[in-house]
């Protein structure tokens, strides 16, 4: 038994919680479409097993030495051009990691009952499991040729699932002559958003190998990095490009406008995997690779990533005002929480730093937990429009319930989890790295409060349009359904993490403060 | 000088299988009767792959070049795996051709006879060191597919694709012998190493004359390749050919082309590289934004493809116009070769998908194909893997393709290098929207016409499998294209 933990704390552990996934998902393919209660439990006995996994690969990270990378491995990959197959985890990388194989577990039961036209779960569980092995990837590369793979794979089964299972209504964009399904118009945007960040993001990594000792070592690189090997107009263009793949990614303002239409459009599993896990691969990026390897730039840059934070927070709320959509105030509401994630990191504190980690937990779960509620909701009363809707808690009380918990928790109140990654992201903005433009960030920071203002505003107003009042005539006397088994079972557990890292907000510092702290003083050395 | 005027009839054993082959069916036509023609499709396939028997030997056995031909003929592990290459493309192009051949009135005996002449061209400009037989190599290439290209004798557009193709064919011919005479005349000779020796001695190798050869053999063999100014011939004739003659086409003339460019350019005027350098710099990325720009606009399937096949060019070409100003021939090589083998594939592959959905669908307008993946859904797999490889998207073949040219642009931080590496990135997003088009009208758009019946016969199914197998395994263990490094570091010590 020794034995075999051992081996898996040499990398083999981690590689399963990569691989078993996409290992599966090759496996459904050849299981006929006609069996899905087999191909439904194949996957959901995939994501388990890979959930605890992963739950054991937390259990044998070593807590004390978080900021080292861990339970990892080497091995040779590309060898023509020094790229090798690193993986490992630290203190950062660990809560993202577990996020992502328990948002998988969920999503998959939520859609064992809950898929939109045309239904095929042989179709739908693939892909999910393909975008798992992307998502956690992504977190345990350590190579940037490597990251780069898995920061890629996750684009194609996204695609597929806003374009195959999306929202089929009709509409116009402008700059097209003729009217187009939203989930078409949606996920090519999509597509090309990331590519073309990630397209650039890849020469900037080339740039890094030819500059750094011919390395796509990520740790390698960040040793180089903060000893001052990366400098002058190299780095700045090398950073400019990673911002842009990152931040594409994020998304930030005002790159951001794929969002809301992919959000909108998205199946409610696509939606919840994307708000939960895929822009937080962009931040992640940010605290993995370019703050470390590219310090210096990063100094550069960090008031400017905190104005179109700033900006990424009051445009979402404004935007979030304006919404008629449910999903789409949703979708805005991601702009201005993931502007608090920057607004965090950008302040290159640690106390910023821990927010930024805690606020991608956090959001992962109350935004995805709204996105699980709301397309729900869609689906039982076929309208998102927040006008028609009205009176949720009498006709649906379960979801009703659940929505004004899950609101409560967005806005940041104190006791849930939404409400450190802000409180702390505007503690981190008011105190910058010495040497910051102090103005720059207060502004910020003052921006970022009227953000928070704004933030209950919109929530509280959601919650009364969609759940308080009387039920609108057009449902009265309608068999309207409530949140089933199957939906509960995905819906509480994500409401218990809520609370628990509300209350208990070392479970996620316990394992990113060393980490961070360490980055912090190695790169800024503060 | 050993007086042993004995030949290696090993090192040239591929050669001659090839010929061998090459009479047989042509002999196997004139015996057989008309219901009995498709042993010469058999022959024919046998034969291809009994010629790569010698191919792996080789590979095995030859750590070092053979020389032939007092220095006209070179085996290296460079030459060797381009055949390689060859042969296989040819192989999945007899595969693809099969059913299409006999589906309808065309000559079969004369079409495989045509087909191995061509292959015989390729194999021969992989060796070739001097100029007389690398233009007999192109020229044997090409010839043969000026008949193919118009094999389809009832069709109009067949007709003048064929026609186009031959008269620009003809004209690269006279502008690459109008260069190859230029170097004869100021030189003398026509061995390359006997050419650059004399360059360099009389100091003309930066001579305007020397310049005017380079720039006639360019827009010679850019007719060949199809890069932009010289491309126009390509959609017309890709879409009058046959479909597995334009897949041919496509691939191996177009890597033909390549190859004889990268030879020339590289043993003879490497010199000279940094004024053909910007030249081919100018014509890489206006190949890229053009072939990009004119694929988006595409309704019918086969000319989006020639479209993106004339885009793939400019990558193949950045990194050798690159390496032309840097001087860094080695790593300019390796990433233009690799690229060109995992194109090959994915393009196979692509080529193989549309074939499927012509018939399938019985229209050549793409936006007619809704709904076919769920009539198909391994076809719809194919498509995904294969346009979404061409598009470069890891996990599959296609990103490390255009990662190793981006990492050849790169690596000097040349300025040139940088500005490509710029057009290259946008380009990779534009190319994107048109290769995810086919996926979106298969997967996501309704059937315009019920439920239709997909049939894929087994000779398809073979290409699409190879063809998958070896565009995933290219994404996933891009090692093994380490190969291809070191036989361009021999190629250039030879």
């Amino acid at each position: 038994m020794t034995n075999i933990l051992e081996t898996f704390s040499n990398g083999l552990g981690i590689s399963l919680v990569v691989f078993l996934p996409l290992v599966s998902a090759i496996f459904i393919l050849f299981i006929p479409k006609t069996q899905e209660f087999l191909i439904k439990i194949t996957t959901l006995a995939s994501s388990v097993v890979t959930f605890l996994l992963s739950l054991i690969v937390a259990y044998q990270f070593d807590y004390d030495k978080a900021h080292t990378f861990q339970l990892g491995n080497k091995l040779s990959w590309i060898e023509s051009i020094n790229s090798n197959y690193e993986i490992g985890i630290d203190g950062i990388s660990l809560p993202l990691l577990l996020l992502s194989t328990f948002i998988s577990v969920l999503a998959i039961i939520y859609s064992f009952e809950h898929l939109p036209e045309p239904v095929n779960p042989k179709g739908m569980m693939s892909l999910i499991l393909v975008l798992e092995t992307g998502m956690n990837g992504t977190f345990v590369a350590l190579d940037l040729i490597l990251f780069f793979v898995f920061f890629e794979l996750v684009l194609l089964p996204m695609y597929f699932m806003i374009g195959i299972w999306g929202d089929r209504t009709v509409r116009s964009v402008a700059g097209l002559k003729n009217e187009i399904e939203t989930r078409l118009y949606a996920s090519i945007k999509f597509f090309v958003f990331t590519l073309f960040g990630s397209a650039f993001m890849l020469l900037g990594f080339l740039g890094l190998y030819f500059r750094g000792n011919k390395t796509f070592s990520i740790p390698e690189l960040i040793e180089l990095g903060t000893s001052g090997a990366f400098t002058g107009t190299f780095a700045t263009l090398v950073f400019a490009v990673l911002f842009l793949g990152f931040a594409v990614k994020v998304p930030m303002w005002p790159l951001h406008t794929w969002l809301p239409d992919a959000h909108t459009a998205a199946p409610t599993v696509g939606s919840v995997l994307l708000a939960a896990i895929l822009l937080k691969l962009g931040s992640y990026g940010f605290v993995r690779i370019a703050l470390p390897i590219l310090p210096e730039q990063a100094k550069a840059w960090a008031p400017a990533i905190a104005i179109l934070s700033a900006i990424g927070i009051i445009y979402g709320s404004l935007a979030c005002l304006a919404q008629t959509d449910l999903k789409r105030l949703i979708a805005f509401s991601s702009v201005g929480h993931m502007g608090f994630v920057m607004l965090g990191i950008s302040s290159l504190t640690s106390i910023g730093i821990n927010a930024a980690m805690i606020g991608m937990v956090a959001h992962g779960i109350i935004t995805g937990l709204l996105f699980f509620i709301s397309g729900s909701m869609a689906h039982t009363y076929h309208t998102r429009d927040m006008g028609r809707l009205g009176g949720n808690m009498k006709l649906l009380p379960k979801t009703g319930a659940l929505l004004g918990f899950t609101a409560m928790a967005s806005l940041g109140l104190p006791g849930l989890a939404g409400f450190w990654g802000e409180f702390m992201a505007l503690l981190g903005a008011y105190n910058p790295l010495s040497g910051l433009n102090i103005t720059v960030f207060r502004t910020s920071m003052v921006a970022g409060a009227i953000g928070t203002v704004l933030t209950a505003g919109y929530l509280l107003w959601m919650l009364q349009r969609v759940n308080l009042g009387e039920p609108k005539e057009e449902w009265i006397g309608q068999e309207l359904h409530d949140a089933d088994n199957y939906e509960l079972a995905a819906w509480i557990p994500l409401v218990i993490l809520t609370v628990l890292i509300g209350v208990f907000p070392k479970l996620i510092f316990g394992s990113t403060n060393d980490a961070v702290i360490n980055l912090v003083t190695k790169a800024f050395g503060g | 000088m050993e007086a042993e005027i004995s030949i290696n009839y090993l090192a040239i054993s591929t050669e001659l299988i090839v010929i061998f082959t090459i009479v047989g069916t042509i002999s196997l036509d004139l015996i057989l009767s008309k219901k009995s023609k498709y042993f010469v499709a058999l022959f024919a396939l046998i034969g291809s792959l009994i010629s790569f028997i010698p191919v792996i030997f080789q590979w095995a056995n030859y750590s070092k070049a053979i020389v032939l031909f007092e220095g006209s003929y070179v085996i290296d592990k460079f030459s060797i795996i381009l055949k390689g290459l060859f042969i296989l493309i040819t192989y999945l192009t007899f595969l693809l051709s099969i059913n299409f051949i006999e589906s309808d009135s065309y000559y079969e005996g004369e079409y495989y006879f045509l087909l191995l002449s061509s292959l015989l061209g390729a194999l021969v400009v992989a060796s070739s060191r001097d100029l007389l037989t690398i233009f007999i190599g192109i020229e044997l290439a090409s010839g043969p597919m000026f008949l193919l290209s118009g094999w389809k004798k009832g069709d109009p557009k067949s007709n003048e694709g064929a026609i186009k193709f031959f008269l620009l064919g003809v004209l690269s011919a006279s502008l690459i012998l109008y260069g190859f005479s230029l170097l004869y005349g100021v030189t003398g000779k026509i061995i390359f190493a006997e050419i650059v020796a004399s360059l360099s001695a009389t100091g003309l190798h930066q001579s305007p004359v020397i310049l005017l050869s380079a720039i006639l053999i360019l827009a010679g063999i850019g007719f060949k390749i199809s890069v932009v100014p010289f491309h126009s011939w390509a959609p017309d004739t890709y879409e009058g050919a046959p479909l597995p003659v334009t897949a041919y086409l496509s691939i191996s003339s177009k890597a033909t082309g390549f190859l004889a460019l990268i030879i020339l350019f590289t043993k003879v005027f490497y010199e000279s590289g940094s004024s053909w350098g910007v030249i081919l710099v100018l014509i890489s990325g206006a190949t890229m934004f053009i072939g990009n720009l004119s694929a988006l606009q595409q309704t019918n399937p086969i000319r989006l493809l020639a479209y993106s096949s004339i885009a793939q060019a400019g990558f193949i070409l950045a990194p050798l116009a690159v390496a032309g100003i840097t001087g860094n021939y080695d790593e300019g090589v390796y990433a233009s070769i690799t690229y060109l083998v995992i194109y090959a594939f994915m393009n196979m592959g692509a080529f193989l998908v549309v074939n499927i959905l012509i018939n399938a669908s019985d229209s050549e307008n793409i936006y007619e194909w809704g709904g076919l993946a769920k009539d198909s859904p391994m076809t719809g797999i194919f498509s995904v893997i294969f346009f979404f490889s061409l598009a470069g998207i890891p996990p599959l073949g296609g990103w490390f393709a255009k990662f190793v040219v981006f990492r050849s642009l790169l690596s000097t931080g040349e300025i040139f290098g940088l500005a490509l590496g710029v057009v290259g990135a946008i380009n990779a997003v534009i190319a994107l929207v048109y290769y995810a088009r086919i996926s979106k009208i298969i997967w996501m758009d309704d059937s315009p016409a019920g439920e239709r019946v997909v049939t894929v016969p087994n000779t398809l199914k073979v290409v699409g499998f190879i063809s998958l197998a070896l565009t995933i395994l290219a994404g996933i263990f891009p090692g093994i294209f380490s190969n291809l490094g070191e036989a361009s570091a021999i190629f250039f010590s030879s």
